[in-house]
């Protein structure tokens, strides 16, 4: 009983850690830019496609694929930015969230043209079978997902803090002008920004599109973990974090006490009553209203 | 506005107007039941898009949830109709109450809520709705779906597509006259107010809790309505429709329309509802290009078609005066 509870909790958490990634994809655009990219969900159901094609079609190594997506799926980032984004960087935000959305339409067309609409199964390198540890009973492969998901987090972390870039990335979230005055080009952090999210996304598609499936509607995993940045609080990075992981874990509990309907839903009823008590969110700062 | 009906601009409203009015009573003369039946459809979005305009564009309240509202107003008409045997009229108007009862309560846990949060709380209860279509199958019959007479009004049988399109096109006409008046009293006033900014409109006497709640309730109504009709119109109802896809739809047609613009819901949802059948004949890359195209047109008209229509009209031919958009909305 304890064990079946236990291994609920580790998978959710390992599901919950790609949530994290997908909504520090996020969080990081929304920071850096003000716009919300509602194609987030689509750079995890591309670069699933893409080392799906690189493994399976080209038979290469898995950490080449590994390296090639995250750069292909950085390269996908910049070119939406530059393509759809940057136009219409003066829009009203409820104009720039439809193109992103437009063009997740074009992404998610591409690949079912390309890839048909069929479930492909994406090989990965962690077993499936459990591993046990006391009352502890996980899967390799969630523990390789947690563990991954934490070495990427960490790694972000220690860039936005240690290097140069990473500084000029925190600055340009916190005053554009004042960035600027310091000789950031708003322009490349921008490009960046778009590069480093739509790469983290990628390494999310490597991960999850072996737990759950591959096909041109994985991208609708942007949904929840999008629920997963709003319960942490939008524009907080420890709660796009926080929120993606408790998201998982919940829904894993709930499907295990109710029928499989329920568990889509009881994370939003949840999320639905953290908000009326705490309306920006679990970390999010209460927003100040100027008059 | 009397005064403009006067100037260049009121003048060339006015034939325009007639000529659309013209144009749409006697399309049935022309067309065939494939493009009445188009319309009809469309109609039913315009209906939606008024409502949700009502309370995005407006009243500056982000909503994701109005998949829901079409849902339960579909719905609350095929069960009544069916277990009840109520007809069509009853049918309609418990469907526009339910729908505006419900939306009113949602707008209270909303109240507090603002921009994405409002959104992503929204798209929740569409989830959630959408689920209890399929849970809830002793009434919704679930996933088998619901089959629904065809409407009919002291004896008349709306069965075939030129009635529909003509009862459609009535209650179209009527409830955006009813929009018109509301945006330009007292209650649109209001709307305004909040979204440009609700310490000011709170400071000048607009009692938040209740326009908000007026909005929400005024365009569930909107969209119940649009629900229910579009029920007796299609005849069927597959709980598969009412996904979040569907909320997704409403929000780019106001978008696309113009937010806070009546003229552009009704040319957002011809928008949306004519371009996939124009584009019918591509097959798979259907949705490749209607989504690139919803890309470009965002891109040139980022304000929306009515948006780009103001803009144009006054840089080019001088009618009218330059339009001011609001830069962000709901944020």
């Amino acid at each position: 009983m304890a064990e079946i509870l236990t291994s609920q909790v580790v998978s959710g958490l390992a599901t919950g850690c790609v949530y994290a990634l997908i909504a520090l994809g996020f969080v990081l655009i929304f920071k850096a830019t003000d716009v919300v990219n509602f194609a987030q969900g689509e750079f995890v159901m591309v670069s699933g496609f893409i080392s799906y094609t690189l493994l399976v079609w080209y038979g290469l190594p898995y950490w080449v694929v590994l390296f090639a997506t995250i750069v292909l799926s950085g390269f996908m980032g910049v070119g939406l930015e530059r393509l759809v984004v940057r136009p219409i960087m003066d829009a009203p935000i409820f104009s720039i969230v439809i193109a992103t959305i437009g063009a997740s339409t074009v992404l998610r067309s591409s690949a079912g043209i390309i890839y048909g609409y069929d479930v492909l199964p994406l090989p990965t390198i962690f077993s499936k079978d459990p591993i046990r540890l006391g009352i502890l009973s996980f899967t390799a492969m969630d523990a390789g997902v947690i563990g991954s998901s934490l070495a990427i987090m960490l790694a972000l972390y220690l860039f936005f803090k240690l290097t140069k870039t990473g500084m000029a990335m925190r600055a340009t979230a916190q005053s554009q002008t004042a960035a600027r005055l310091m000789g950031v080009s708003i322009t490349r952090i921008f490009s960046l920004t778009w590069a480093i999210s739509a790469a983290v996304g990628g390494v999310a598609g490597v991960l999850i599109a072996p737990i759950i499936y591959l096909d041109p509607n994985l991208g609708l995993i942007g949904v929840k973990a999008f629920a997963g940045a709003i319960l942490g609080g939008f524009g907080s990075i420890p709660g796009a974090i926080v929120g993606g992981m408790l998201l998982g874990v919940l829904e894993n509990l709930s499907g295990y006490f109710f029928n499989a309907g329920i568990k889509q839903v009881s994370t939003y009823i949840l999320l639905i009553l953290v908000l009326v008590v705490r309306p920006s969110g679990l970390f999010g700062a209460a927003s100040v209203r100027k008059v | 506005m009397s005064a403009l009906r006067t100037t260049k601009l009121g003048r060339l409203q006015g034939t325009f107007f007639i000529a659309v009015a013209v144009g749409l009573l006697a399309l049935p003369l022309v067309a065939d039941n494939y493009i009445l039946y188009v319309m009809a459809r469309l109609f039913v979005y315009v209906l939606v898009a008024l409502g949700l305009n009502l309370l995005t564009g407006y009243a500056g309240q982000v909503s994701l949830g109005h998949a829901a509202f079409f849902a339960i107003g579909a719905y609350t008409a095929a069960v009544l109709a069916e277990s009840g045997q109520w007809s069509f009229v009853p049918c309609v108007l418990a469907a526009a109450v339910v729908s505006a009862g419900v939306g009113y309560l949602l707008g209270l846990p909303c109240l507090r809520l603002s921009g994405l949060y409002l959104a992503m709380a929204t798209l929740g209860f569409t989830l959630i709705v959408q689920e209890m279509l399929l849970q809830l199958a002793v009434i919704t019959h679930g996933s088998e779906g619901m089959s629904v007479r065809p409407a009919s009004i002291l004896g008349l049988t709306f069965d075939s597509d030129h009635r529909k399109y003509y009862l459609l096109l009535v209650v179209t006409v009527g409830m955006l006259l009813f929009a018109r008046n509301l945006v330009r009293g007292r209650t649109g006033r209001a709307f305004l107010a909040i979204r440009e900014n609700e310490r000011a409109a709170e400071a000048m006497g607009v009692n938040l809790a209740q326009y908000k709640t007026i909005a929400f309730a005024v365009s569930a109504l909107y969209t119940g309505l649009a629900g229910a009709l579009s029920a007796f119109l299609v005849g069927f109802l597959d709980p598969q429709e009412f996904s979040f896809f569907l909320s997704i739809q409403f929000i780019t047609i106001i978008i696309l329309g113009g937010l806070a613009s009546l003229l552009g819901s009704v040319l957002g949802a011809g928008f949306l509802i004519i371009l996939p059948e124009m584009l019918a004949g591509l097959d798979v890359w259907q949705a490749l290009v209607y989504g690139a195209i919803m890309v470009l047109t965002i891109i040139f008209m980022p304000f929306g078609l009515s948006g780009a229509i103001r803009r144009y009209g006054h840089r080019w031919f001088g009618l009218g005066v330059e339009p001011i958009v609001p830069r962000r909305l709901g944020h």
